[in-house]
This record gives C-alpha cells, structure tokens and sequence, in this order.
C-alpha cells in the first residue's frame, strides 16, 4: 500500500512539472495557433536565472529564499517568451508553420549559447535542506520536494483559472481561443493578449524549469529536452487550448507513466504513446478540447 | 522555363566527376578522411530530399522521421548480428519493416493535420527512440547502440583503405532515392501530393481519398529513409540511438528549408552543406587563432547549432524558399528582363 502511495504522488508530482510546461503550449497554441519548440528553451532560460540567484544566496537556502529564485527565473523566462513573441512571431502573422519553424531555430541557438556558456553537465542546484526529508502519508515515506511541485502546479492552475475567468485580459484571451477573428472583428486589441499569453506561459515554464532542476539534481541546457516532448504529448491528449483539460491530461500521464515504469523500467514512455494513439483513435480533439469549425 | 539549359549535362558531368574522383590520385577525394565525410553528407542529402517529399511536396510537417531512418539502420543491424538473414536481404527485410511501421504511425496520426500532426509524430518518433535506448531484449544495446559484425558483411566494405565502396554506396543510394523522389513527384500521384499541400478541401470535394495519397507519401519516404539508413550503418560502422533523435528530424528540416523545399536539387544541396558544415565547424574552433576570441562569443559560436539556427531563423524570416528559391527569383527576373 505504501509503495502504492509513494508512486502514485510521485505521478503526481511529475504530472504537476509536466502541466507547467503544458499550460503555456496549450494556450499559446489554443490561441494563436503557434507551435511553440521554443517553449523548452524558456524552460531552460528560467531554470539557468533561477539557479544564478539561488547559487548568488548560497548553498544553505532557505524556503523563502528558493521561492524568490524561483519566480525571478519564471519572470525572466516570461521576459524572454516576451521579446521571442515581439521579435520573431508577430512578424510572421498568420504563416503557422513558418512560426514554428522559427520557434525551432530559436530553440537551436539558446541551446547552443547555453551549451557554449556554462557547458553541457549538470550543476547542482541549491535546494533547501528540507526537500530532501520525507513526508508521511498513510504510512508511505514521501520525499517532500513531491509537495513543492503539487503546490506549484495548483497555484499555478487557480491563478490561472482566475485570471481566465475573472479579468478582462483573460476574458478576451477566452474568446480570442474561441473565435479569433469575431474578437479581432469587434475591435478588441488580440495583439495584447497574445504578449499576456506568452509571457505567461513563459512564466510558468521558467517556474517549471526551476522545479525540473531540483528534479532531476541539476541545471543544464539539455534538461528541457524530454520535458518538451511531454508537454506536447500532454497538450494533445488534454485538448488543444484548454487549461484544465491539460491539468487533466499531465495527471493522468505522470501517474500512469510512474506506475509502469515500476513494473518495468521504460515501459512507461511506452504506455503514454499507445495512451496518445488509443485518444487520438477515440477522440482526436482530444479530453477536453473543443472541435474546431 | 526557369531551368537553365545546361542543367542536366552538367550534372550528368558532375555526377561522373565525383563518381571517379576516388579512382584517379592526385585530388582531395582520393584520401579517405575526405571519402568519409563525402559518403556521410550524399546520406544527408538524401535523407533531406525525403523529408522534402513530406514537408515540401505534400505539406506533412513531420517531427518523427528519425524514426523510419533509424529503423533500416536497427533492423540491418540485428539481422545481420544475429545471423538471421544474409546482408541484402537484411537491407530489404529494414525497408520493408519501416514501411510498415510507417503505415501504421501514419495511419493513426494522420488522423489529425497541421500542426497537431507536427506534436504526435513527434511523440511517436521520440517513444522510437526510447524504446532503442532502453535494450529491451538485449537486441539494441541501449544507449551505447550495437556494433555491426563486420564478418558478416562483404570485405570491400570493410577497413580504411577500401572507404571509397562506402562512398560509392552512398552515392549510388543518393542518385537512386533522388530518381525515385523524381519519379513519384512527377507523376499523377505527385500532383495529388502537390494539391494536398496547397488546398486539401479541393482534392476532397474533387472525391479523391486524401487519407490514402497522405499515408503513400508517408510511406514513401519512410521506405526511402530505410534505404539510406542500411547505407548509413556501413559508413557508421554501428547502430546508435543517436539516429533515432528527435534532433536528427529537426536537422532535416534545417536542411531542407535552408536548401530550398520543393526543387528536390535544394533539399540535396541543403543536405550535404549541412553536414559538411558541422563536421567542418567542429574543426575549425580547434585552431589557434580561434583561441583569441573571447569565451563569452567564442563559446556559442564553437556550436554549429548556434550559427546554422541563426542562418535558418533568418531564412525563414527573411528569405524563403532558401538557397534554391533565391536561385529560381533570380532566374525569373533575369529571364523577364530578356523578354522585356
């Protein structure tokens, strides 16, 4: 029972990493239709800014401490997703394909700046000693960083639930998802929104990095690369625009992903492709997504 | 005709010239080194020509091709290791599994267009990919890749000295996917391809199957990047999950739109300048004088990702159509002015 527990939050806790980076790929492309591959180097910028202030701090980090080198790193990759959208999309306005072959360079040469600064190996990420205690639920010892990322993901979902539901901005990024064009009719600036959108999915990836960091022991310009992939599995499975559908879909794969790969070591990345093929069979809007006139 | 007269005898020329470069002594190809890195750029080359029948041709913006590529390298591989089959057979047995696995991805992702067809091929080649890395069944190996058994295979393609068979081999396989690519653009099935990209809701309401002419596309190419994967194991020497990356997809797409999509010559062109390119830069950054420049700049540039991916943001941005789009605009205005 108690491995039970503990690989079921431990799912829980990667589905939480997966759905960081899944919100922003979700709405940038629910909304602009943009497939975004430089969404892993927003993660990777986050993940280096947040590991530059928390290194500057020291390695006996405080809570308060690893928060604030968090939210700096998603404001500078949001600040980063900004000047991409500023920069490059707005300019290639319409042309879908061209916009994500774009996105796909900018990807390259982040990497490659990275990869040419700090190298390609892990760098230890300074973690409050906390994280690395255990909790215990029901009698299964769960290592606590788990609650960090379960905690970051739903804040981050109410946020943004209440940001989509309750503010102006959010209600014209709703209806632009909807309906583009109407919206763009009825004279309302989608330019806007579209910045909102992508500096706050750059927000939420740089947030993503810094806890994909502390997952995986380090930081270094590679650690996106899977993650990447995951988003987009996570993004097609939940529906295509849809936030909650993506919460959904990140939960479900994380926790199925750690459940097979506990009866055999790589099954998992297995299952969640066949997972991929039986929805896109069964329902190819995927869960939550709407069908698209 | 915006083809240039002479096009086709010059290549015919060039095409003999690099074909008996390695026999006559006296120039850069006779040496090994350069036979290898030659053979590896005409595998690019043709491997960019059939992600250019997908993404250029019929409009498929695939993420997953690695996959059928890293297929016919795998499976000539474990044939041949595992004295299943005999080489030739091997190689063929690798086409014919890619083309089958390429119908059944196909078939389940073709389902969705655009850029959601662009994510879940992307998964599927990447789940490939985990699958070699993992070993399962011990066939693969894992993330070290198999060793081919070089006894198992003819001995003009074994040792240094014999490199230019390679080279031959990855010719012969290039001049042989870039016929085929003709062939099938060129005919009635090509067209088809063509409208698919430009305006598929016509070809439906024209009542033809467009599922079908996608999935043949699809698997086309695959069988194709099969072929030029059992080529690939013999200039490599060995099978390495490193085929079935993700970044190798994306390295074609580099290629073809820095070449040009849809001239077939630019995917090539794009192709080999690529792969030269980053063996070559590699080199380069290990000079002296290279030493000089500071790290901050020196760093990213010693990364061929870094230059090449700025090179292709600003071709998509600024110029596209790439190297051969350019050549045609040029030949179009020069030809408009004659007639002026």
């Amino acid at each position: 029972m108690d491995t039970f527990i503990l690989i079921g939050i431990t799912g829980i806790g990667l589905g939480a990493l997966y759905f960081l980076i899944a919100s922003g790929l979700s709405l940038i492309y629910g909304l602009m239709g943009v497939l975004n591959f430089a969404h892993g180097s927003f993660l990777t910028v986050g993940a280096f800014v947040g590991y530059w202030i928390a290194s500057k701090m020291g390695f006996d980090i405080t809570l308060p401490k690893f928060i604030f080198a968090m939210i700096v790193g998603g404001l500078a990759a949001g600040l980063f997703a900004l000047l991409i959208e500023q920069l490059l999309i707005t300019r290639l306005y319409e042309r879908h394909i061209d916009q994500a072959l774009v996105t796909v360079g900018v990807s390259l040469v982040v990497g490659a700046v990275l990869g040419g600064w700090f190298g390609n190996d892990l760098r230890m990420f300074p973690t409050p000693v906390w994280f690395s205690t255990a909790i215990t639920i029901g009698g299964a010892r769960i290592p606590a960083d788990r609650a960090v990322y379960i905690a970051t993901a739903v804040l981050l979902l109410v946020g943004n639930w209440a940001l989509l539901k309750y503010t102006r901005i959010g209600l014209i990024i709703r209806a632009g998802v909807e309906n583009r064009n109407m919206v763009n009719a009825l004279g309302i600036n989608v330019q806007r929104a579209f910045s909102t959108v992508f500096f706050l999915g750059g927000f939420a990836a740089g947030v993503g990095g810094v806890l994909v960091s502390v997952y995986s022991n380090g930081v270094s310009p590679l650690i996106a690369g899977t993650y990447l992939i995951y988003g987009f599995i996570v993004v097609v499975i939940g529906g295509m625009g849809s936030v909650p559908g993506s919460f959904l879909a990140a939960m479900m794969i994380g926790v199925i992903r750690q459940f097979a790969n506990y009866y055999a070591t790589g099954l998992g990345d297995f299952v969640v492709v066949i997972l991929l093929a039986v929805v896109l069979l069964i329902r190819p809007q995927g869960l939550l997504g709407k069908v698209r006139a | 005709m915006l083809r240039w007269k002479y096009s086709r005898p010059l290549l015919g020329l060039l095409i003999a010239l690099l074909a008996l470069a390695p026999m006559l002594g006296g120039n850069p190809l006779s040496r090994p080194g350069l036979q290898q890195t030659m053979a590896v750029a005409f595998l690019w080359g043709g491997l960019a020509l059939t992600y250019d029948l997908l993404f250029g041709f019929t409009g498929l913006l695939s993420f997953g091709h690695s996959l059928y590529f890293a297929t016919g390298v795998y499976v000539t591989c474990i044939l041949i290791n595992h004295h299943v089959v005999s080489w030739w057979l091997a190689g063929l047995i690798s086409i014919a599994v890619s083309a089958f696995l390429a119908l059944l991805v196909g078939a389940a992702s073709l389902r969705t267009s655009g850029i959601t067809f662009a994510m879940v091929t992307l998964a599927f080649g990447e789940a490939g990919h985990v699958i070699l890395e993992r070993n399962f069944f011990n066939l693969t190996g894992g993330e070290n890749g198999i060793a081919l058994n070089a006894d198992r295979i003819p001995s003009f393609w074994i040792s240094v000295a014999n490199t230019k068979f390679i080279y031959w081999s990855a010719l012969a396989a290039l001049i042989l996917t870039y016929a085929i690519i003709w062939w099938v653009t060129e005919s009635s099935a090509g067209r088809v391809f063509a409208a698919l990209r430009d305006n598929e809701l016509r070809v439906q309401v024209l009542g033809l199957n467009t599922q079908r002419f996608k999935l043949l596309a699809f698997v086309i190419s695959a069988a194709l990047a099969a072929l030029l994967g059992d080529v690939m194991l013999l200039a490599a020497g060995s099978a390495a999950p490193r085929f079935a990356d993700a970044g190798v997809t994306i390295s074609l797409l580099l290629m073809v739109v820095l070449g040009g999509a849809v001239t077939r010559w630019g995917a090539v062109i794009g192709g080999i300048f690529y792969s030269i390119a980053t063996t070559r830069m590699q080199d380069l950054t290990q000079q002296e004088a290279f030493k000089t420049i500071p790290k901050w700049i020196g760093g990213p540039i010693s990364e061929p990702a870094f230059v090449l991916g700025l090179l292709f943001i600003f071709v998509v941005m600024f110029a596209p159509g790439g190297l051969s789009g350019a050549y045609y605009r040029l030949r179009l205005r020069a030809i408009t002015k004659k007639s002026r």
